[in-house]
């Protein structure tokens, strides 16, 4: 039967259908012969980022806005603020009444001096945290990719990277609560205008549970600013909490809180919309997100080989074929198609302060190939995305 | 009533700030109503641009111009309320795509259009779960496809159709109260994109179609008279709900030029002779149909541009897959 | 330092159970496997040749939230990783992990749920040695807190955690290699190296700590490392199960 014999050549875009894993494998390791360097299917060197862009406060209904774009993975983020006033909030009068002193000095710590801006706001944790004040919530059903169904409930990807912004959001007090406090100081009534510095001292005779009197005089607490921040993944191919990530931080760093004061009469928060009064967030830092793959040479038949080697032996043999093929790849910001071939990931998100690298999260799952040396380079690579992610986020 | 899938803010709920402006009168701050810049029958431009979601089979991305308010509050901001807002909306199509083995049989593509709101695209907070306008949007879309796609020729297939609205169009301007005239007019500008977008991305996975179909707007509105002007409603097309004091009527339609056939007609408010107060031919219904397929026809041309260009480079990668 | 407490097979409909109980962070732990199960009405979504593994975390005490997603996720790609999915009789079946919270400090709603997660690691693996499932190898896992004065504490209780800077949960197989690892709150690379070190020879003793003698005393300090904790278990059980025939031998 030779009629026509099927063609042996397929094109490459076949080729990569059928046989995923030996495809990438075939870019990263080419045969000495051919004198190519190794590189990853889509062009990139392995600890190669993909395009980054980034644009902010082109959405109108928003505080801030961000759109990102990492190669073809684009996430929109919008952050909407609304008012919480304290009186909603339950347990507030019972929990906090003893704590407005504290708040006060506190600010006025705060305003009196720059330096102590840094200074830790003991409430700062407690009061983002319990009155959850920060709302981020993903969403990857929008079409971004075939196999999320839109419509239905998030997805569990959806639900953990939600999760993982939350806990990010947290962990690195990004956004500050003094940030989001509206104040009001009631006019004073006594005839005798106190320094401040009395009024302090006033204040911790009141501590000490003599009288209530002054009451009116404290500066309290009657609303928070609630940060809705809401992630789009308008496409997806591929590493979406990096994307996301970044369009939050950008999408935070472009929002401007109106100034807001409290209407005695109306009992409601009034908001001034003039954009001479607003005021942006003062974020901590800058934490920026990279995430990684691994590929393995040998993934396909590993679950054939049932005894793994031990850590020690296994060090062994990769010096020793150090010189030989490589048998794993890092590959920094993955693609879907890099994604579907990796089972181990790690993320690590870094943070520069004073020129000194900060790891405010480091994860690495699924695999055993990540370790101590090769998560050094993992964190190098992503100090060195930090600096780029920065240039790109201050340019927008 | 917490949602266990998704982060929920504080259990009392919050409240959207409110602005110093817009508690004081109605009548006060009335001067700053934005106004039409544009002629009657002069169209906002349409960015549309086919293929930026690669893992869809077809997608497009549609943007409205800025009305002159809302450009003029960008490049010099003043007021942090915005004046109006431009539509911004992406679509993506998956498929042809097998029905799930639930499905019954079908001997025709069945089609599926999902139109979700982002929670922030509107002036209002919108929820996470479709609500009713969503819906019916949605709805709308469907009918306005259904004529367009050759359906026959993917039996047992499905079509997904997804649109995520990431900046939606005004109702009205923000400071007149809701009044008896109040419909969801944004909603009528909000589906004509929907309409050219997924035209636009339905070319672009490549399904066949009769024509490439378009959405158009006209509305009868009636304005406060400015110096010298009479005061009697007037036809206008592609309307900024915010711009105007009072939209009477309002009339989308999805249109196939070459065909000079209409599959989508949505039609709302009083048009009658009695709540316009003259007999004028030229603000019948017919006149508002008419201006809306006039308003199609010029997103038919922005339509077409689009898909040439996704159609060159389908063909670029064509050629590129063969030489490669 | 107590140890931890674990018992095999205290359910008797399922396949495999475990039950865990960590007296330093107060977790307590109910956990069960199904395996290999048919997985109905999936059948598009499942792998040709291997088992699908799903894991469910259910609280005890605090709402269901978003963050069991996420821990669910963490232990797929831990024990997935583990289980040879490919052995006769599991491929297209489910290998389906329930583990319930039943005790100790309820996780809020933004708290991580890192201090849980050695914990629930440790449950599943013991569920799934009681189910039988083929495993190519052992792990052993254990949270470590850092505070800003650079001590590093184990398996903190809840306020240790909540005040410490860093919190790291490392996993290690039976081969030593690093399984997992979830690092969050403000450190650098030594302080990683440092707890990594700490965390090694807590699951495994200090026979792999090698040159650092210091550490190694402290360690011996800490008992018995907790790759033996879970080997012990698994043979009393193995005792109890085969008593008729060790006794009639």
């Amino acid at each position: 039967m030779a009629s026509t014999a099927p063609s042996l050549t397929l094109p490459p875009s076949q080729f990569a259908r059928l046989q995923p894993h030996a495809y990438l494998l075939a870019h990263l390791s080419p045969p000495a012969s051919s004198n190519q360097p190794s590189i990853r299917a889509n062009g990139r060197a392995p600890a190669q980022f993909r395009v980054t862009s980034a644009n902010t406060g082109s959405l109108t209904h928003t505080n801030g806005s961000a759109v990102v774009r990492v190669g073809d993975t684009t996430a929109v983020c919008g952050v909407r603020a609304e008012i919480l006033p304290t009186d909603d909030i339950a347990s507030w009068s019972v929990s906090h009444t003893s704590s407005r002193t504290t708040n006060k000095r506190q600010k006025l710590a705060n305003s009196d001096s720059e330096e102590q801006q840094e200074e830790e706001d003991p409430n700062d944790k407690s009061h983002i945290q319990d009155l959850n004040l920060l709302v981020p919530n993903l969403s990857l059903s929008t079409g971004c990719a075939p196999g999320f169904i839109p419509g239905a409930p998030p997805s569990a990807l959806a639900q953990s990277l939600s999760h993982q912004i939350l806990n990010l959001l947290h962990s690195t007090r990004l956004v500050r609560a003094e940030d989001l406090r509206v104040w009001y100081q009631p006019p004073s009534l006594g005839g005798e205008s106190l320094e401040r510095h009395n009024a302090e001292e006033q204040m911790d005779v009141d501590d000490e549970g003599t009288g209530k009197e002054d009451d009116g005089e404290k500066a309290e607490v009657k609303a928070f600013w609630v940060l809705y921040i809401d992630v789009m993944i308008v496409s997806l191919a591929g590493n979406p909490f990096d994307a996301a990530w970044a369009a939050v931080l950008a999408a935070l760093r472009d929002t401007k809180l109106p100034k807001a004061s409290w209407d005695v009469d109306n009992e409601i928060v009034v908001c001034s919309d003039k954009v001479s009064e607003a005021r942006k967030l003062a974020l901590r830092g800058l934490p920026v997100a990279s995430s990684f793959g691994v590929f393995e040479a040998d993934a396909a038949a590993g679950w054939r080989a049932v005894i793994v080697p031990d850590a020690e032996e296994e060090r062994l043999i990769e010096e020793g074929a150090r010189k030989g093929i490589q048998r794993r790849w890092v590959l920094a910001d993955p693609d879907g198609y890099e994604e579907g071939l990796s089972q181990e990931r790690a993320c690590v998100v870094v943070d520069k302060k004073q020129g000194k690298t900060v790891i405010v999260k480091m994860e690495k799952n699924g695999g055993w190939a990540l370790d101590g040396q090769a998560l050094k380079e993992v964190v190098e690579i992503s100090a060195r995305r930090w600096e780029e992610v920065k240039s790109i986020l201050e340019q927008c | 009533m917490t949602d266990r899938r998704r982060i929920n803010g504080p259990p009392s709920g919050t409240r959207p700030a409110v602005f110093a402006p817009s508690l004081k009168s109605a009548s006060s701050i009335s001067t700053g109503r934005p106004r039409r810049q544009r002629q009657p029958n002069e169209l906002r431009k349409i960015f549309l641009k086919t293929g930026l979601i690669p893992s869809a089979s077809g997608s497009a991305y549609l943007e409205f111009e800025p009305s002159a308010s809302l450009a003029a509050s960008r490049s010099s901001p003043q007021s942090l309320i915005p004046p109006s807002s431009a539509l911004k909306l992406a679509c993506t199509v998956h498929g042809p795509k097998p029905l799930p083995r639930s499905a019954s049989f079908s001997p025709n593509l069945v089609l599926t259009t999902h139109i979700k709101y982002a929670p922030f695209a509107a002036r209002q907070r919108k929820g996470h779960i479709r609500d009713a306008s969503e819906r019916d949007l949605g709805v709308h879309l469907e009918t306005a496809l259904r004529g367009v796609i050759v359906a026959e020729r993917w039996p047992k297939s499905g079509l997904d159709i997804t649109i995520t609205i990431l900046e939606a169009e005004d109702d009205r301007w923000w400071g007149d109260a809701p009044d008896s005239h109040d419909a969801p007019w944004g909603m009528m500008n909000v589906l004509a994109g929907c309409i050219t977008a997924a035209s636009a991305a339905i070319a672009d996975a490549r399904i066949d179609c009769l024509d490439l179909v378009a959405g158009g707007v006209a509305a009868i509105v009636s304005d406060e008279p400015a110096e010298g002007e009479s005061s009697s409603p007037k036809l206008m097309l592609d309307t900024d709900p915010a711009e105007h004091k009072s939209i009477l009527s309002a009339c989308v339609v999805a249109y196939m030029p070459s065909r000079d056939e209409i599959t989508e007609i949505w039609l709302k408010g009083d048009h009658s002779k009695a709540s316009l107060g003259t007999d004028d031919k030229t603000l019948g219904h017919e006149a508002l149909i008419d201006g809306a397929v006039n308003a199609a026809r010029g997103a038919h041309t922005v339509l077409t541009e689009a898909v040439k260009e996704s159609a060159e480079r389908f063909a670029g990668l064509m050629l590129g897959g063969n030489t490669a | 330092m107590v140890g931890p407490t674990a018992s095999l097979t205290p359910l008797a409909r399922a396949d495999g159970s475990a039950s865990y109980h960590c007296p330093s962070t107060g977790s307590n732990i109910l956990g069960s496997v199904n395996a290999p199960v048919e997985l109905p009405g999936r059948r598009d979504a499942l792998k040709p040749e291997d088992a699908t593994v799903e894991v469910f975390v259910k609280t005890g005490t605090a709402p269901a939230s978003v963050g069991e997603r996420y821990v669910e996720g963490i232990i797929r790609g831990v024990v997935g990783r583990l289980i040879l999915g490919r052995e006769r009789g599991y491929a297209r079946r489910g290998v389906v992990i329930t583990l319930a919270i039943v005790g100790g400090e309820s996780v809020g709603r933004a708290d991580s749920h890192l201090t849980l997660l050695p914990a629930l690691l440790h449950t599943a693996l013991l569920a799934l040695l009681s189910a039988s499932v083929p495993l190519s190898m052992t792990f052993s896992a254990t949270v470590l807190s850092v505070d800003a004065s650079g001590k590093i504490t184990r398996e903190p209780s809840a306020e240790v955690a909540a005040a410490a800077k860093s919190i790291h949960v490392l996993a290690f197989t039976s081969k030593g290699h690093l399984l997992l690892n979830e690092s969050e709150g403000a450190f650098d690379f030594d302080t990683w190296e440092k707890v990594r070190q700490r965390a090694s020879a807590i699951c495994h003793g200090t026979s792999t700590v090698g040159a650092d003698g210091d550490i190694a005393m402290v360690e011996d300090a800490d008992g018995q490392p907790l790759e033996g904790t879970i080997r012990e278990t698994v043979e009393d059980q193995v005792h109890r199960d085969y008593a008729w025939k060790i006794d009639a031998a």
